[in-house]
């Protein structure tokens, strides 16, 4: 259609080690997204590498990075994205299925009771709050034991009490199981309980 | 994925009614070509039964000798019930006062003839007549009526054939085996084969035709036909139910092709309601698939899994349809029942086979093509949702559509020809107003602006959504197009069946009729009969010149392998001073009347096939005396019609003084017929031929083949609705989503259920337009190829497409809809 190319990310070079939080942070539209996919291999760049423990993922197919994925990721998102067809209990499962996991019953279980929602266990995701959708999610993302989570505005759908505890929930998760975390937010608050934040603009970092 | 996820999801997903659909449009494609091939399988089976009347049983072996054991042997051997007959000519006399001699036709039966349809016999000659189980008793004869008559007896006297004397037993009022050949005229004797010997008719030399009756299954019927085949020659001819009777095998082919498109439509149609739904149904799991990837599922897990799930629906949808495509067959058969008295015989095991192939063929060409697009999902749609779909390419999608497409209407209809015709049909209409369609919609923006608000957003939703609404307008054309085209071929059939033998249809013959009687048996006849009734001349002569070259070697240079009817044959004259009905003029002119000039008028196809055009010079040898004519005229006839039909019809001038036979065929209502005893009484040296039973035997059959041809016409229109329904549904979610947009606005109910009847009604009167030309040319290539009758445009459907399209699409349409629009918005944007 004529379009001309557009480079979206440009000159980006990040570092996290094991067990770092990070945040990034910038206005709509700043490529903070789009850096978010490319490090957590739903992407990949057209120019450039990415390494997420030990692989480089941007060289691996798309099957291999959803096996990186699958073994060392987890994600929390700004919309929740469970899916509607399956109680909490079922969408927590669903990575220890997906990865043939006899223990996933229990440690869905466990999860949901970490994030208190021991009592909801077969509620479908209409039939709970924003707030409670999210600590589904949550409870989702650490059930999959990621080495790394991925964290995406996850308190931007949320007003500020719901959301506030919910990032509680993450911090407190996060550092019981001694997971890096990655957070792209508008927040400047809930950047700030990063270690390290970097700041987007036009598709770079500004120092 | 892991089987149980798979399951777990699929469970979740009929709950919530999404994958209902697909699964109720496989069950209809399997259910429907079960239904219709269980239903057609018996009914051929039932309508050759039928027609095996004819032939008085499924099978005959035929010779003018007696036919070699080895046949009878193996028909034994195979369990195969026999009976066998012998006819032959003689004269037959009746020792009364004032002797009196007849020419029949004596058929010598067994006690087990006939082996399908059955004798009718009467009390009284030309009284009314009942079906018997038994025949002759030896020692016995049955005659029919117009011998009574003609050798002055009645039952209980009795008559010679050969050297034996025969009691008169009954009146034969049908013999089902007259063969169904008007032309063996002479009147029939049934005589058991016990007193055969007696007669000592049977003698080198003699004219005789030994027939061996066979009857069974159709297997073991073919498993013989293979074993005594190369034993068959030209003296001993294999006869079956086809060869009898030209108008019931043309009957039962169209019929039976009709049947054949009718289940082909069903299962286009239920392969593109499957097509909509998984199109649907994977639109709807875009998003499942991103968070399945986010979560670790690999493409190729997806895959599997989604193919699994089809595999799963596919057993369920296939497991259902072929019970209620057996159920649907047996309702059929239930309501039918009344129509056939008749036994159908049980369904063939093949229909399932057909059942759970369509199955499997639907979900791998119409079912997987929108699936394989989920393997391609990018799980950065979870935090992008704009991240586009890679789109299945378009030559899978379509070469999977067309490809199984075709397999299935080849294996289903057996028919390359009947295949192809409809595909084109549907890709020049497809074509044609896919491009149309899209002119019209981009193009109605004036007629929005003017319009009140309901209008007004319709036409906007129309516009935003083109493409879409193009696909959608095509799909419903497509649906109207085919349930047209198979109104539009029943109706032409059945009206055609109808014609061929209208109320009037001539029930007899009147043949032998010498010049000094004719006028005094047309004043006899004047009376009584309903139709027919004039005696015309019947002289026979052969070309012997064509334009003064040797008719044999004019033959040669037209063409030396010889098909059809020879040219130097021997053939029945005529001569008309006016043109008869049932015939035309296709070329040249018909004579004035009292024209002395020597003309002659010929046969289209039999003119066509000797090279003979109007001018040519024909010379003829009518008894003896050189007859030179001038073609005047090329005519037309109607083979099928039963009035005395003519190669040649000469001027009077031409024909006029030749001594000459005469003949006629009449309907005559059943209360007028006694007077035919009187006639042969009178006129006792004329010949009277009975046809009535003919008449009725095919007029039963046509009616029971209506009954079929429009019980299928049904099945096939719940397909159809099934279609718009799917592909109402599939574009229900976006509708509305936008829908509830606008009521969350502040718009009215009325407004958004206005214009989504609206939005309906524009694309179902596009689609019947599309529907109304696509089936106008379709149903010219099917009737004028595949079912070889006489195309005519229907202009009264013209208008009806579009107004029912409109009607039918909005009303759909409309209750599909009508609950999302009654719910609140808020409930109906987070179901959505």
């Amino acid at each position: 259609m004529g379009r001309s190319e557009l480079s979206i990310l440009n000159g980006v070079d990040i570092t996290i080690a094991t067990g770092e939080t990070v945040s990034i942070v910038g206005e709509s539209g700043s490529g903070k997204t789009t850096l978010l996919g490319l490090l957590a291999g739903l992407d990949v760049p057209t120019e450039g590498a990415v390494w997420l423990d030990g692989a480089k993922i941007s060289d691996l197919d798309e099957d291999e990075r959803a096996r990186v994925r699958g073994r060392a990721v987890g994600f929390v998102f700004q919309t929740f994205q469970l899916i509607e067809s399956l109680t909490s209990l079922e969408n927590v499962m669903l990575p220890g299925e997906l990865r043939g996991d006899s223990t996933a019953r229990a440690d869905a279980l466990n999860y949901l009771d970490r994030v208190g929602l021991k009592d909801r266990t077969t509620h479908y995701p209409r039939q709970l709050s924003g707030g409670e959708q999210q600590r589904v999610a949550i409870a989702r993302a650490f059930a999959s034991n990621p080495k790394v989570l991925f964290a995406d505005e996850p308190t931007g759908n949320l007003d500020t009490a719901t959301g506030g505890k919910v990032a509680d929930l993450l911090f407190d998760l996060n550092k019981e199981d001694d997971t890096t975390l990655v957070l792209v937010t508008h927040d400047q608050s809930l950047a700030e309980r990063c270690d390290r934040t970097y700041t987007m603009s036009a598709g770079e970092f500004q120092t | 994925m892991k089987l149980k996820l798979v399951l777990k999801l699929a469970a979740r997903d009929w709950k919530s009614g999404e994958l209902r659909l697909l699964v109720v449009s496989i069950l209809v494609a399997v259910g429907t070509v079960t239904a219709i091939t269980m239903f057609v399988s018996r009914l051929q089976v039932a309508m050759e039964h039928e027609s095996a009347a004819f032939l008085g049983a499924d099978r005959v072996i035929s010779s003018n000798e007696p036919i070699p054991d080895l046949f009878r042997e193996e028909a034994e051997s195979l369990a195969l019930t026999l009976s066998e007959t012998v006819t032959f000519p003689t004269v037959v006399t009746s020792p009364v006062e004032e002797a009196r001699t007849q020419l029949a036709s004596v058929k010598v039966v067994d006690e087990k003839y006939p082996l399908r349809g059955e004798l009718r016999v009467a009390d009284v000659p030309f009284g009314e007549h009942r079906a018997t189980q038994s025949v002759p008793a030896p020692g016995s004869v049955w005659l029919e009526p117009r011998l009574f008559p003609a050798l002055n007896v009645t039952q209980g006297d009795y008559v010679g054939i050969g050297h034996a004397e025969l009691r008169v037993d009954k009146v034969l009022a049908v013999d089902p085996n007259r063969g169904g050949s008007m032309f063996d005229m002479a009147p029939r004797v049934i005589m058991r084969a016990e007193d055969i010997a007696a007669t000592q008719v049977v003698q080198p030399g003699s004219r005789l035709e030994y027939r061996l009756l066979l009857a069974g299954d159709l297997k073991t019927l073919n498993t013989y036909f293979e074993a005594v085949r190369e034993n068959l020659s030209r003296s001993i001819r294999w006869r079956d139910v086809r060869g009898t009777e030209a108008r019931i095998r043309r009957s039962l082919e169209r019929a039976e092709r009709f049947l054949l498109i009718g289940g082909s439509l069903a299962v286009l149609l239920a392969g593109v309601a499957i097509a909509l739904s998984a199109h649907r149904y994977a639109l709807r799991h875009f998003d499942h698939v991103g968070i399945l990837k986010t979560l670790g599922a690999t493409p190729n897990d997806v895959l599997w899994g989604y193919m699994l799930l089809l595999a799963i629906l596919g057993i369920i949808g296939v497991s259902a349809g072929i019970v209620v495509g057996t159920g649907a067959h047996f309702v059929l058969v239930e309501v039918l029942q009344n129509y056939f008295p008749i036994e159908l015989p049980p369904p063939a095991l093949s229909s399932f086979t057909l059942g759970v192939a369509t199955g499997g063929i639907c979900l791998f060409a119409f079912a997987l093509p929108p699936m394989l697009a989920l393997k391609k999902i990018s799980p950065l749609r979870v935090i992008r949702r704009d991240v586009p779909v890679e789109p299945v390419s378009a030559i899978v999608t379509y070469g999977c559509a067309i490809g199984g497409s075709l397999a299935l209407l080849v294996w289903y209809s057996g028919n390359v020809f009947l295949t192809f015709i409809l595909l084109i049909g549907i890709v020049i209409v497809s074509t044609l107003f896919g491009t149309v369609a899209l002119v019209l919609l981009r193009g109605s923006r004036v007629v929005g602006m003017h319009a009140g608000s309901a209008f007004a957003l319709a036409v906007a939703g129309l516009q935003r959504k083109y493409k879409q609404n193009v696909a959608q307008i095509l799909i419903f054309g497509l649906a109207l197009m085919m349930l047209l085209i198979l109104f539009l071929v029943r109706t032409t059939l059945i009206e055609g069946w109808r014609a061929q033998i209208p109320e009037d249809t001539p029930n007899h013959f009147l043949m032998n009729v010498t010049k000094e009687q004719v006028d005094g048996i047309e004043a006899m006849l004047e009376e009584y009969v309903d139709s027919g009734g004039d005696l015309v001349s019947m002289t026979s002569g052969r070309v012997t010149h064509v334009n003064d070259m040797p008719v044999r070697e004019y033959q040669r240079n037209v063409r030396s392998w010889g098909e059809g009817p020879r040219l130097s044959s021997g053939r029945q004259l005529t001569w008309m001073e006016e043109l008869p009905e049932h015939n035309r003029v296709v070329r040249g002119e018909w004579w004035e009347p009292g024209s002395e000039e020597s003309l002659v008028s010929v046969e289209e196809e039999y003119a066509g096939s000797w090279g003979l055009d109007l001018e040519d010079e024909l010379t003829f040898d009518v008894a003896g005396i050189e007859r030179k004519v001038r073609i005047s005229a090329i005519h037309a006839v109607e083979w099928e019609s039963l009035n005395p039909n003519f190669f040649y019809m000469f001027s009077p001038g031409a024909l006029e003084d030749m001594p000459a036979m005469y003949m006629t065929s009449f309907h005559i209502p059943d209360e007028h017929k006694p007077v035919l005893v009187d006639l042969i009484y009178e006129y006792p040296t004329v010949t009277l031929v009975d046809i009535d039973a003919i008449i009725t035997q095919v007029q039963l059959i046509i009616d029971r083949v209506t009954q079929a041809v429009e019980w299928v016409m049904y099945l096939i229109i719940g397909a159809g609705a099934l279609v718009l329904i799917a592909s109402i549904q599939s574009s229900r979610d976006q509708r509305m989503q936008e829908h509830a947009l606008i009521r969350t606005l502040g718009g009215t109910r009325k407004l958004v259920l206005g214009s989504l009847v609206t939005e309906f009604a524009v694309m179902g009167t596009i689609a019947g337009l599309v529907a109304v030309c696509g089936a106008e040319l379709t149903v010219y290539l099917v009737e004028t190829h595949l079912l070889e009758m006489e195309h005519e445009l229907r202009p009264e459907y013209w208008a009806i497409g579009p107004v029912a399209g409109a009607l039918l699409i909005a009303t759909v349409g409309y209750l599909g809809t009508r609950k999302l629009v009654s719910a609140p918005p808020v409930r109906v944007l987070r179901e959505l």
